[in-house]
């Protein structure tokens, strides 16, 4: 196999990007800004989507530039074997963390929210063992796959989102600014990583059929990521107060057990399948970006071989933090605080060495 | 001793095959004797050697042909009878006979696989050829209602196990020049013969190229009929998708030809195969487009809605009883609870039973002669079901659900698709009684991300859903005729508008 024979469309390329980052909204993260923004939880994902469009606007005017190029090439490019290596290196290593770690925030969503008494090494094996079949499959099928399902998962959200916007109350939001303007705008920029994963999408750049379907496709899935997010933070406010929601660690688990549809009383299995679903397509896509970068890094053609053991290994990585909830979430947390300003000052970084190079003009 | 023995029997078959590379000669005597020796005449009885005397040319000549493939009625009367009341002097064979068609060899292998097909050779004295006259009859039975294709509304007509009929019934809906009919002979001893039917100006060249290359390449003494060539041209063996359609209708068949699709057609196979086949077409049904749009929509939705519960409602049954209780209404709960109360097993083993006995009686049901049919069907469902639940082995509402997924199961018409979905199911129970719907939903993703993967003769097998082409649409809903213009752009037609 190696790397996709044929390219991915627009379509494809959006829904994937939708899911990997999409689904944030479904795990820790709002707890994460709830945690020091309160009540103004919501406006991070938005502040902090304001502020990645400087990055991101950045890395597609090179991508279009560099036209054949993947974020690896230009990273070659631009800092030279070693130095690019380096930087690469530290790139995937964030990565693979950031996978191992929130799988096992997933795998503890699973096991503390749905089947208390299963062991969780169990469901996690069963998590990775699905990513794993999925990221081997390689890059068109994850494409073809998350098309097929997409139309039903955004579906699922948007019924979430109406009942439980219709079950609360709208002057919970106030006052906007929370705990004040400053710290929103500080705690946003720390949490920018959320958005981090669109650096890793550049390394699908030359996978997809065209330049305008990549750039296109990342606005489209950035605009509907954005408003995904803050809806969904903001859903949770309105039906919990941030009192509530501050002492939740995965609310939208507690949402889809608070909210609640004519007789039937309890909807978290009916929605549980379709959040479980886009789960395993985002860890089968994020494994599979994360191992093509490790392939190209170490020369390894073949790189689908190494998934079963790379995920394996995840497994025994998650698994070593005995309490997720807190330490995981402490655990992300220290990434994030990395990969924030990497993510912010790389594609900077990398604009600057292109302009200095005399790459950009044409 | 039996060392020579064996040489001289390997010499014996060695010359047999010899006999048939021989070019004829022109000595008739030799041909015939040749001829006897490779019918191992006259232990063959259905054989027949029949010498005359040409009158008005004053020579002897043989027809040979198998009496009980031919029609020797027409031997007699365009082949023997002109023959012999022939007084010209000087008039030509091919204007003596009065038969419709004929060709001259004077390959004795030619000659042989024209025999064997049917066909009357004729050799005369002191010629090195032989005329070899069609006169071929094959038993047969009539063009009959399709068994398991069955509509309402639409053509009623079947394959039959002659190809020449089948042929017919293409060509009669096809009216076209461009239609063409190629002959591959794919068996080395039988030589089974394939007829590869697709439209020239429609059909994609490189499909085409590559469905002949497979079926040239095959290696293999026989292959009776279109069932068992399936096995032997499909790319994954193993799989548990069907990737070649089968049907038996000309009308679906032919729907299939006008949209660039390619169908092999076969003596003795009351059917035809569509390549290449997508998800889609073992989904849909021929009636789904005779029948008006709504209409045919609403039975759409219904086959879906049969679809899944099929696979699934066994399942989350399980699922639901086993690890989401509070996913219930409490009253539904309390039903449920006090009937399961009496029950000693799992509910796992308990539907897995169920679901166990009415396969069994599904496939008893269809080996057993027709007279007992009905029996079995009153001793299945009702007494062991009914004495199941008095008995407190099963609990009623197993029954139920069981019946539901059974009978849905039969909503889904093709065959290769049906035993899909049935086998699917008992793995939907199984993830279930493991892990409830997080094991259903790792089996559904995973079967998602294996479906994707699938291919029939490089054509995705989900698409034109995922991954996208250019296309009429027509997957779960059709549309309306007139919106329908384009051939599906996966098979990529050369023309790719039906208008």
């Amino acid at each position: 196999m190696g790397e996709p024979k044929d390219k991915i469309g627009i379509k494809e390329y959006t829904v994937i990007a939708l899911l990997m980052i999409g689904t944030k909204t479904t795990d820790d993260i709002p707890a994460m800004l709830f945690d020091s923004l309160m009540n103004a939880g919501w406006t991070a994902p938005f502040i902090a989507g304001v502020i990645a469009l400087v990055p991101l606007t950045l890395l597609l005017h090179l991508a279009t530039k560099y036209k054949e190029k993947n974020l690896i090439d230009i990273c070659y490019h631009l800092f030279g074997k070693f130095l690019g290596f380096i930087v690469l290196f530290i790139l995937w290593l964030i990565g693979f963390v950031y996978i191992a770690l929130d799988t096992a925030t997933y795998t503890d969503i699973i096991s503390t929210m749905y089947f208390v008494k299963t062991p969780s090494i169990i469901i996690y094996a069963v998590l990775m063992g699905v990513c794993a079949y999925g990221a081997k499959r390689g890059l068109e099928q994850i494409g073809s796959v998350s098309w097929a399902v997409y139309p039903y998962l955004q579906v699922s959200l948007l019924l979430t989102l109406i009942l439980t916007l219709g079950q609360g109350k709208a002057s919970f939001l106030f006052p906007i600014f929370g705990p004040g303007e400053w710290e929103v705008m500080k705690e946003s920029m720390m949490n920018l990583s959320i958005y981090m994963d669109f650096l890793y999408l550049f390394i699908l750049f030359p996978f997809v059929k065209s330049t305008t379907d990549f750039r296109k496709g990342t606005w489209i899935a950035f605009i509907v990521i954005l408003f995904n997010l803050t809806i969904t933070m903001v859903s949770y406010v309105m039906l919990f107060d941030f009192q509530t929601a501050m002492t939740l660690n995965y609310p939208y688990h507690e949402v889809i057990r608070s909210i609640r549809m004519g007789f039937l009383i309890n909807l978290e299995t009916f929605f549980f399948p379709f959040w479980l679903i886009a789960t395993f397509i985002k860890f089968a896509a994020y494994l599979y970006i994360n191992i093509l970068l490790f392939g190209k890094l170490f020369n390894i053609n073949h790189f689908e071989y190494i998934i079963p053991a790379f995920s394996t290994l995840i497994v025994f990585i998650g698994m070593i933090p005995e309490t997720p909830t807190f330490s995981v979430h402490y655990f992300k947390e220290m990434v994030g605080n990395i990969a924030s300003p990497m993510f912010f000052f790389l594609p900077i970084l990398l604009w600057i060495l292109a302009k200095i190079k005399g790459d950009l003009r044409t | 001793m039996i060392k020579n023995l064996i040489k001289t029997l390997q010499k014996s078959t060695k010359q047999s095959i010899d006999n048939k590379e021989i070019i004829l000669d022109k000595d008739l005597p030799k041909n015939i004797t040749a001829l006897k020796e490779i019918y191992s005449y006259p232990d063959n009885t259905d054989v027949q050697f029949r010498s005359l005397h040409i009158n008005g040319l004053d020579k002897t000549a043989m027809v040979v042909f198998i009496s009980t493939i031919t029609n020797t009625k027409i031997i007699d009367e365009h082949i023997v009878e002109p023959l012999l009341k022939n007084q010209l002097k000087d008039s030509r064979i091919e204007n003596i006979i009065t038969i419709q068609s004929y060709k001259k060899k004077n390959n004795m292998k030619d000659v042989l696989i024209d025999i064997n097909t049917g066909n009357a050779a004729l050799f005369i004295d002191g010629e090195d050829q032989a005329y070899l006259l069609n006169v071929t009859n094959f038993e047969g039975r009539g063009i009959e209602k399709p068994d398991n294709e069955t509509v309402v509304k639409g053509p009623k007509e079947a394959f039959n196990e002659k190809a020449a009929t089948n042929i017919s019934l293409v060509r009669k809906r096809i009216k076209n020049e461009k239609l063409v009919i190629e002959n591959i002979t794919v068996s080395k001893r039988s030589k089974n013969e394939v007829y590869v039917a697709y439209i020239k100006d429609v059909a994609n060249e490189h499909l085409l190229n590559n469905v002949k290359e497979r079926l040239k390449a095959l290696d293999v003494d026989a292959i009776q009929n279109l069932s068992l060539l399936e096995q032997y041209i499909e790319e994954r063996k193993h799989s548990i998708f069907p990737t070649v359609l089968y049907t038996e209708r000309p009308d679906r068949a032919v729907s299939f030809l006008e949209d660039g699709y390619i169908v092999l057609l076969m003596d003795n196979s009351p059917d035809s195969l569509v390549l290449p086949a997508t998800f889609w077409s073992f989904f849909h049904s021929s009636e789904d487009h005779y029948l008006r749009l709504i209409y045919g929509n609403f039975t759409r939705i219904l086959r879906m809605a049969a679809l899944f519960i099929t696979i699934f409602t066994s399942a989350i049954y399980v699922g639901v009883v086993t690890y989401h209780i509070e996913m219930v209404p409490p009253d539904l709960l309390l039903a449920i609870t006090a009937t399961r109360e009496k029950v000693p097993f799992p509910a796992a083993i308990e539907v897995l039973l169920m679901e166990f006995a009415f396969e069994l009686i599904r496939e008893a049901g269809l080996r057993v002669p027709s007279p007992i049919g009905p029996t079995i069907g009153i001793v299945g469902a009702l007494i062991l079901g009914q004495a199941a639940v008095e008995a407190n082995i099963v609990s009623p509402i197993v029954v139920i659900v069981v019946a539901l997924s059974g009978l849905s199961s039969f909503a889904i018409g093709d065959i290769s698709m049906n035993f899909t979905i049935r086998i699917i199911r008992f793995i939907f129970i199984i993830a279930a009684s493991l892990f409830g719907i997080y094991g259903m939903t790792a089996v559904f993703t995973m079967g998602l991300f294996y479906m994707v993967s699938l291919k029939s003769f490089g054509i995705p097998y989900l698409s034109p859903l995922s991954p996208k082409y250019k296309s009429s649409k027509d997957t779960l809903f059709r549309r309306a005729l007139q919106n329908e213009i384009f051939r599906p752009g996966y098979v990529k037609p050369k023309d790719m508008t039906k208008r």
